[in-house]
């Protein structure tokens, strides 16, 4: 995997880094400026974000566009108060059985003694700690980990804390009720973006569970190539939730909307071609540009979400009135 | 590649027991002992010969953490055999099996052919669940047994196998509704409706083969 992702970035031109080092400043001033642009200019912000965060300041960014920092300097003591409480020992078990299992080609955690799997080890037991009630769930490692790659341990820990505070908490409770509920969502916009998909799938049968769950879960960071996944964590963490709805309505539609039952006779076929998306198709630009034409905002979101919760309480009404006369 | 039926299975059980490790060897014949997590489901193919009939296994592997469990239950529908896997070196999964078991046996068409895996025998020094126990808790609940390696590749296409001969034995003798394509199986091809006759000819042939 690492050979293919630096086959990705390709040597920048003069012209190129001078565009760099100017980026650079304006996200420098930026984030020397947060507490004013994140109240008053959130679209700058935005905008700025889904042209691509540079490298050298994604650290900085990401740490203040989920708002870890506020915790962090709220709480400023916590982070080693919490590695010091006791933390159960089946969920330390369940930790340590999964901590070689991240990234394993990353050169960072392939080592079971080296600082990328302790760091990890530290960030998800204090999570535990933190949130005695979520305990662990295995959609925390992942992400856990991409933040290591950026940052601290420390800082690592406040970003999965705001990720499950602000973004994607549900992702991580005991029955993962959110990812159904957005499961359904998914579909909803899939067939109104990409209806010849959307009857691909229905005919097929094809549970939404079955392909967006590890994309949603992990925020694509096992799904796209490694350029593009840090663009779309760009994004994600500015504009949240709906670039995931984005991204994945961008991936099933470029990927089966030509396809027929000839083409995907079963299932079985159907999901190969959604667990095997041609490179070719998700490059940094390809997608950035893919997601364009999808004009989902908060407020469909939250609308579908309702839809969606009223139809899942009528159906578990139904079940129950089912259950009882026997 | 054409085949004359297709069976779909799916893997279940505790994290960590090797699901993901057992589906790579039978699939591409080898070991991976550094791999991502399965989050979601994994999946893979496999063509095998069973009575001279080509048979193409499509196998889905799951997520094993108890939080899963609720995304799992859908892959359940339309399963003709389970794999269900505890790891030899860890009680608990052992301990387990009877609420994997219970799961299964809601969720999933009543004829599915469950074979009992107890994986890692490799790592005879660190077992923790004896053999017996495992052929004991398979006889009680009426499932196929066998002890596997994944890294070893011990044992590893028997399992598949012997649950592709008893499914194909439950076909010949009229358990699955093979018209039915919720039970997980499908003809292929090979096996036009003209076929058919011809193929239900054999059934005195398909009777004969017992496994393990």
């Amino acid at each position: 995997r690492n050979q293919d992702q630096d086959d990705d970035y390709e040597t920048p031109s003069i012209l190129d880094l001078k565009m760099l080092r100017l980026k650079e400043r304006k996200w420098l001033q930026m984030l020397n400026n947060w507490r004013y642009y994140i109240n008053f200019k959130w679209e700058k912000i935005r905008n700025r974000c889904r042209k691509g965060i540079p490298h050298s300041l994604r650290s900085q960014a990401w740490f203040h566009l989920c708002g870890a920092h506020l915790q962090k300097n709220r709480f400023p003591n916590l982070y080693e108060e919490l590695l010091r409480k006791n933390v159960s020992n089946d969920i330390l078990d369940d930790i340590c059985k999964d901590l070689h299992r991240q990234f394993p080609n990353h050169e960072m955690f392939a080592d079971p003694n080296g600082t990328g799997q302790t760091d990890l080890y530290n960030v998800l037991k204090a999570f535990a700690a933190y949130r005695p009630t979520m305990g662990y769930c295995q959609a925390q490692a992942p992400i856990a980990a991409v933040f290591l790659m950026h940052m601290p341990a420390e800082r690592a820990f406040w970003c999965l804390v705001a990720l499950s505070r602000y973004y994607i908490g549900g992702y991580f409770e005991q029955n993962l009720k959110d990812i159904r509920i957005h499961g359904q969502m998914f579909v909803t916009f899939l067939k109104k973006y990409s209806p010849s998909s959307y009857h691909l799938l229905k005919r097929q049968n094809i549970e939404p569970e079955i392909y967006m769950t590890e994309w949603f879960m992990c925020i694509y960071s096992r799904s796209l190539p490694w350029p593009s996944v840090l663009r779309v964590w760009d994004m994600f963490l500015c504009e949240g939730l709906t670039i995931l709805f984005k991204v994945g309505l961008y991936l099933v539609d470029s990927t089966l909307k030509n396809e027929t039952t000839k083409t995907c006779p079963t299932m079985f076929e159907t999901c190969q071609k959604l667990r095997n998306i041609p490179k070719s198709l998700v490059t940094e630009n390809l997608l950035i540009n893919g997601i364009k034409r999808f004009e989902l905002k908060d407020l469909d979101l939250l609308k579908e979400h309702k839809h969606q919760m009223k139809k899942l309480q009528k159906l578990t009404k139904k079940q129950q009135q089912q259950q009882q006369p026997k | 590649m054409s085949y004359a039926y297709l069976f779909k299975y799916i893997i279940i059980g505790d994290t960590g027991v090797g699901k993901s490790c057992l589906l790579l060897q039978f699939t591409d014949k080898r070991f991976q002992p550094v791999h991502d997590l399965t989050i979601g489901v994994e999946f893979g193919a496999r063509m095998i010969t069973i009575q001279n009939k080509q048979i193409k296994l499509q196998i889905w592997d799951t997520a094993g953490q108890e939080a899963f469990r609720s995304i799992t239950r859908s892959y359940y529908r339309g399963a003709a055999g389970a794999l269900l896997v505890y790891d030899i070196t860890r009680r608990e999964t052992f301990n387990h099996l009877t609420t994997w078991l219970e799961d299964a046996r809601q969720h999933s068409n009543s004829s599915m052919v469950i074979m009992l895996i107890g994986n890692k025998c490799d790592l005879e020094s660190r077992r923790e669940v004896r053999r017996e126990e495992g052929e004991a808790f398979a006889r009680e609940h009426g499932l196929i047994f066998m002890e596997t390696s994944a890294k070893t590749a011990a044992n590893v296409e028997e399992a598949f196998i012997n649950t592709a001969q008893e499914i194909f034995d439950k076909i010949q003798e009229g358990v699955f509704d093979i018209n039915n394509e919720a039970n997980g199986i499908k003809i292929g091809p090979q096996l036009s409706p003209s076929n058919q006759k011809s193929s239900s000819g054999n059934q005195a042939l398909g009777t004969g083969g017992g496994c393990c």
